[in-house]
């Protein structure tokens, strides 16, 4: 299991096409996803598109991810890769 | 999910573009979506012409597994018109059909039935309505303190 945090960096948060981007993205492993608010404890499964947009997520969010599965490496750094790249917004 | 895997049809039943308009915000977010359609119903169409085209929709999308109808509103010309297709493991309804649900119909995997689907669109429906000034408010409060 890998674990760490990211930050939403795109000025408009995880609204709604970036969470279907990381869903597409999520359902691309075969690993467990977890995403979770360190603020509230909110949390959803990556490859849930309205459990994704039920965190309400705005700029500046850190997020706990938690990738459990056999290949989470790759999935870990693709997730880490979307949200540090700003789901291609900025 | 297997690729053969027969999907649950739905068919968004509106007032006006409504249905259309909720099919084209939906396909925007998660993408094309042929399982679905919409049917909306002019203000001055004929009931049978209405009944006709729902009839078309339903047979269009079904894949054999079911067609679940969303609705704009109980009560209304829509829904009296769906409610006539109601029939049991075949065809399902429910009203108030909002971004959400369409979402939800667009991202289930196969695996559920015709009315587990329907009752997981009805709760995700009214689960997903906030009163997101009620989110803010315990933050506001520790501001002030």
């Amino acid at each position: 299991m890998l674990e760490g945090n990211v930050r939403v960096i795109n000025p408009l948060g995880l609204h709604a096409r970036a969470a279907a981007q990381l869903v597409k993205l999520a359902n691309r492993f075969s690993s467990k996803i977890i995403v979770k608010r360190l603020d509230n404890q909110t949390n959803a499964y990556a490859n849930s598109i309205l459990g994704l947009l039920a965190l309400a997520a705005s700029t500046g969010t850190t997020l706990h991810l938690r990738v459990e599965g056999q290949d989470e490496q790759l999935a870990f750094e693709a997730v880490e890769d979307i949200f540090s790249k700003g789901f291609g917004e900025i | 999910m297997g690729i053969n895997m027969k999907k649950v049809g739905g068919v968004i039943v509106s007032h006006g573009q409504v249905a259309n308009e909720l099919l084209s915000a939906a396909e925007n977010v998660v993408g094309g979506l042929s399982h679905i359609t919409a049917v909306s119903i002019g203000w001055h169409d004929d009931v049978e012409i209405a009944k006709e085209e729902i009839a078309r929709a339903i047979k269009h999308v079904s894949q054999g597994v079911g067609v679940l109808l969303m609705t704009d509103m109980f009560g209304g010309t829509p829904t009296n018109i769906s409610a006539m297709f109601l029939k049991e493991n075949e065809v399902e309804i429910v009203t108030g059909v909002n971004l959400p649900m369409v979402i939800k119909l667009a991202s289930h995997t196969g695996d559920t039935t015709l009315s587990e689907l329907a009752k997981d669109v009805e709760e995700q429906g009214k689960q997903a309505i906030y009163r997101t000034g009620a989110l803010l408010e315990p933050q506001k409060i520790k501001k002030d303190a």
